[in-house]
């Protein structure tokens, strides 16, 4: 999974939601090196949180771009991330979940950052289901 | 295209590590390997485990493995097997 030519990944949360995001997506395929997660604090000063994602961009970024992804849009977490947004080297996507991690964790070393990007919010997207009306529980959908 | 009939036997369906065993088996090959749900008209790329999960498996679910490439056999034979052998989980 860690191939240094691929785009890196910095996910940012509320809490510890970030570290346990990336240990999920790590028990199911394995070392994701190119993955880091940033959990903020409740009461975490800006500045020092600013840091924490800067270090987090460096460690991962290989030259191909870094994708950050957020738990919440309008959170402090996204605000700070979006300090970071750069044209063609850093890119942001809200509403982490564990299916965006897997897909950043299996993609390929191919594909530019911004089309990263975009499959990622669209697998985020995709793999929300109301699994009771999929499996025809309820009788109205 | 050859195929073969499995049918997931093991008590958490094609659940998340599941699939990534499968997935892990599938990189090995040339062929790409396919399992589709015939009932559903579903179908996933058994490289990608976003894909596999998709497929929403439990146990009992009748699935059909597909090939396509040089190998096709082996890999129908190898993912059939993993399948049938419950992951390894039972």
């Amino acid at each position: 999974m860690t191939m240094s030519n691929q785009i890196g990944g910095v996910i940012v949360s509320h809490g510890q939601v970030a570290n346990e995001l990336l240990s999920a997506a790590e028990t199911v395929v394995g070392e994701v090196g190119h993955v880091a997660a940033v959990s903020i604090g409740w009461h975490d000063d800006v500045e020092a949180a600013k840091g924490e994602i800067e270090r987090a961009i460096k460690q991962v970024s290989h030259g191909k771009g870094v994708l950050l992804m957020t738990d919440m849009f309008g959170g402090t977490p996204t605000n700070i991330a979006a300090m970071f947004l750069k044209e063609n080297e850093v890119e942001l996507v809200t509403g982490v979940n564990l299916p965006m991690v897997l897909k950043l964790a299996t993609t390929n070393g191919d594909a530019t950052l911004s089309d990263v990007a975009k499959s990622v919010e669209e697998q985020g997207k995709q793999s929300i289901y109301r699994t009771g009306a999929l499996l025809d529980v309820h009788k109205t959908v | 295209m050859p195929e073969a009939k499995v049918t997931l036997i093991n008590p958490l369906g094609l659940h998340a590590r599941a699939a990534a065993k499968l997935v892990k088996l599938a990189v090995n090959y040339e062929s790409s390997i396919t399992i589709s749900r015939p009932n559903k008209q579903k179908s996933a790329d058994a490289r990608s485990i976003l894909s596999v999960l998709e497929l929403g498996a439990k146990q009992g679910t009748e699935l059909l493995v597909s090939a396509d490439g040089i190998d096709a056999n082996e890999a129908i034979l190898a993912a059939a097997e993993l399948i049938e052998s419950g992951f390894g989980e039972i």
